[in-house]
């Protein structure tokens, strides 16, 4: 039983009845109801065609999908648009105040001032303000093997995640090989070549910087880490080592913080980082590191459930 | 040469060329971040009515980039057609702006003029074109490729399959392959960008895309986009390389942030003349994309829509089959927003076909760029109505291997029938054959991937 739709729409039919003015034309003829399209659903273990099904033991693309026209199913738009969703989310995210000191990390931030400012000037977010560079100097333990540093960059959501427990886990590698490991610092609004500032004021034979990475659809958690032998601002991408895609469905932060020590290891024998780092000494080790070979594809969850 | 104009008394007055050039260029956020755009809208408007009265002459004069500094410009200025010049350099760019405009200017007498055109002077009409100017005057100018099939015939959209994967996996690259074939695109290419940068990983791609081309006949060719000296090597693997790919930029020290010069793209092109597996006489694929000098500091204090033209003058050398700007892929610091990726999309595209070039768009954002999916999706209809030789083409648009959004397979069919156009002649003539689609019209077998083998 439903309300009716307009009072005033009634009042008015009820008037045009009475004034003998309704609608003179007969009636039309009911129209056949519209069939109810055949089922299309974004793909999912428990539905999906055969195609997709035979396609995930192989690839996240969403393939198997099916179209009405030239265009996407209703089910596949609204997964689609969550997945975007969650993108757009990790990147507006920022890290909230208070939330380095009460994990015991030095805050830092840059000289950025605002988010948009962050995603506008790389120049500035790759500078420690002065109250931070002044504070730091102050409080980082000096003349240490590495530095790490846990950072923002492009998700704070992933360095809210995981972040925390890949800095634990590499500096429990580093101090398990007997190096010195500077105070833990957090950056808010930081770029990369951040780590150049932070690492050259404690005197860090090595800096390490862990930093949320641009998010792609469905995903905001990934985490990246860039390595740097002898920080000091001017150096460039061509110095620094790079490791992508840390994260639970990638390489967990276990296993990354196992691989990233073994790096950090050949930069201290080698004095050196970047394209003229050597990997080849411990090759065995970065692949044992890395769990080589074949990997099934991380699986695409469903994020609409209704 | 006068670099001065008044607006309601007040005077605006500009210090070279290329600050005049700079400060005509609508809002982008590159332009701010390299310190060279116009401080406020006036300023701007007045520097165009500077540029409005300087000549192409004077523009050849004055290159952004000095010819003893650059080989780029060396390459244009030692290499301009002097009679296609002769034709014109006595024009304002206002004048050019209009003679480009006219309705008695065909494509033909475009075509003329192009190789008597410095970079400078594409980005310079540009910078007087309104988006809608942009796309009246890009969709004039016909550029006709050829390789296995052709591609820029009046009427046709043709479309890259970018069947991308995280870890190079073939079966997960032939399964994207497979799905975009059956939604009628991929005739410009079959382009995958490679997770692992090396000969082998090139070589075994090249042929499992080769063998899907072969077992179905279709007529199109395919490429890895790996790095041009990995490609090189990978031709002496015995791969059948149809189209040999690189990054471009627009200064010789942008080139060399990528690994470049104009002495090793000339063997590469020698390289594939002798050994490539396609028909030709086009076999090269370059990409470009506004900010990608500023993000290697070698802008030389330019404005990034001269240095995309600049990236176009060094293109036409090698006479591609496929040129592309992956308009927003390289972020919010060089392009911010809806607006500025939109516009930037239909200014490359133009500078591109004016100078001759086959230019398609990859119109992309990144998930940190303020650009809405329906912005984009509003972007891949304008190209499409602009004559754009060809747009991206993946699963849903999500390439899971770079993580950014494009066209989709979805897309490209959904364009070319709201603009009305076909597919390449020879890749729709195969469409029709397997029942996928025939012009812009799907067909019953579309969608249906059981149709290849």
């Amino acid at each position: 039983m439903s309300a009716p739709l307009s009072r005033t729409r009634d009042l008015v039919a009820a008037l045009r009845r009475q004034l003998g003015e309704d609608d003179p034309q007969p009636p039309r003829a009911p129209l056949p109801p519209v069939p109810l399209p055949p089922e299309r659903v974004f793909p999912s273990p428990r539905r999906r065609s055969r195609m997709a099904e035979a396609a995930a033991a192989h690839t996240t693309a969403l393939v198997g999908i099916g179209h009405v026209g030239t265009r996407y199913a209703t089910d596949v738009v609204l997964q689609f648009q969550a997945e975007l969703a969650v993108a757009h989310g990790a990147v507006a995210a920022e890290l909230p105040d208070g939330w380095a000191e009460a994990r015991g990390y030095v805050p830092v931030r840059s000289r950025v001032a605002h988010h948009r400012e962050f995603l506008l000037r790389p120049d500035l977010g790759r500078r420690l303000d002065e109250p931070s560079a002044a504070r730091w100097s102050a409080e980082c333990r000096k003349d240490v093997d590495v530095q790490p540093i846990l950072a923002d960059g492009l998700s704070a959501v992933a360095t809210m995640g995981a972040g925390p427990e890949l800095l634990d886990a590499f500096t429990r590698e580093c101090e398990r090989k007997g190096w010195s490991v500077g105070t833990p610092v957090c950056a808010k609004f930081a770029r990369v070549w951040l780590q150049d500032e932070i690492g050259e004021l404690a005197r860090a034979r090595v800096a390490v910087i862990l930093l949320g990475e641009r998010p792609g659809l469905g995903t905001g958690d990934g985490l990246s880490a860039y390595l740097v032998y002898g920080p000091k601002r001017g150096n460039t991408d061509g110095n620094r080592n790079m490791m992508s895609n840390i994260h639970a469905r990638g390489t967990p932060p276990v296993d990354a913080a196992r691989r990233l020590a073994v790096l950090v290891h050949l930069m201290l024998e080698q004095g050196t980082s970047g394209v003229s780092l050597d990997l080849a000494p411990r090759a065995a080790e970065l692949g044992e590191a890395a769990r080589g070979g074949y990997r099934a594809p991380q699986a695409r969850s469903r994020l609409v459930e209704v | 040469m006068k670099l001065q104009a008044t607006i309601r008394g007040v005077a605006y007055s500009f210090g070279s060329v290329k600050e005049v050039l700079a400060k005509a260029n609508p809002p982008k956020s590159g332009d701010d971040l390299a310190g060279v755009s116009a401080r406020e809208p006036v300023e701007r408007v007045a520097a165009r009515a500077v540029l409005a009265q300087l000549t192409l002459a004077e523009l050849r004069a004055n290159p952004v980039v000095p010819y003893e500094a650059d080989e780029l410009t060396r390459l244009v200025e030692d290499s301009l057609d002097e009679s296609a010049y002769n034709a014109v350099k006595h024009l304002s760019v206002g004048q050019f702006r209009e003679w480009i405009l006219d309705a008695g200017t065909t494509a033909a007498r475009l075509r003329s003029v192009g190789p008597g055109l410095t970079p400078e002077m594409a980005a310079a009409v540009c910078k007087l074109m309104s988006n809608m100017d942009l796309m009246v005057a890009g969709a004039k100018c016909e550029v006709l490729v050829r390789c296995n099939n052709t591609l820029g015939l009046p009427g046709t959209l043709s479309s890259r399959l970018q069947p991308n994967h995280p870890t190079d996996d073939v079966e997960g690259i032939l399964y994207s392959a497979r799905e975009g074939l059956v939604y009628g695109c991929g005739d410009a290419v079959l382009g995958v960008n490679p997770a692992t940068d090396t000969p082998e990983s090139t070589a075994e791609i090249l042929r499992a895309l080769g063998d899907l081309r072969t077992r179905n006949q279709i007529p199109t060719q395919q490429c890895v986009l790996s790095h041009v000296t990995v490609q090189m090597k990978a031709l002496a693997l015995d791969c059948p390389m149809d189209l040999m790919f690189q990054s471009v930029a627009g200064t010789q020290a942008a080139n060399a942030a990528f690994g470049i010069d104009v002495r090793l793209m000339d063997e590469a092109w020698d390289l594939m003349r002798r050994r490539r597996s396609s028909l030709g006489p086009n076999f090269m694929y370059f990409e470009t994309g506004q900010g990608n000098a500023l993000s290697s500091d070698a802008h030389h204090g330019a404005d990034q829509v001269t240095l995309e033209a600049r990236a176009y003058g060094f293109s036409r050398r090698y006479k591609p089959f496929l040129v592309n700007t992956v308009v927003g892929f390289i972020g919010p610091e060089y392009l911010e927003d809806g607006p500025q990726i939109t516009r930037a999309g239909l200014e490359d595209h133009f500078m591109g076909k004016l100078m001759g070039l086959p230019m398609g768009c990859d119109a992309c954002f990144t998930y940190h760029a303020r650009m809405s999916q329906d912005e984009l999706e509003g972007l891949k209809v304008l190209l499409g109505a602009a004559g754009c030789t060809y747009l991206m083409s993946l699963p849903v648009g999500d390439d899971i291997m770079l993580t950014y959004p494009s066209t989709s397979f979805h897309d490209v069919p959904t364009v070319r029938g709201l603009v009305r156009k076909s597919p390449a002649p020879e890749f729709d003539a195969w469409l029709a054959s397997r029942g996928i689609s025939s012009g812009f019209t799907p067909g019953a077998r579309f969608g249906d991937v059981t149709v290849l083998r």
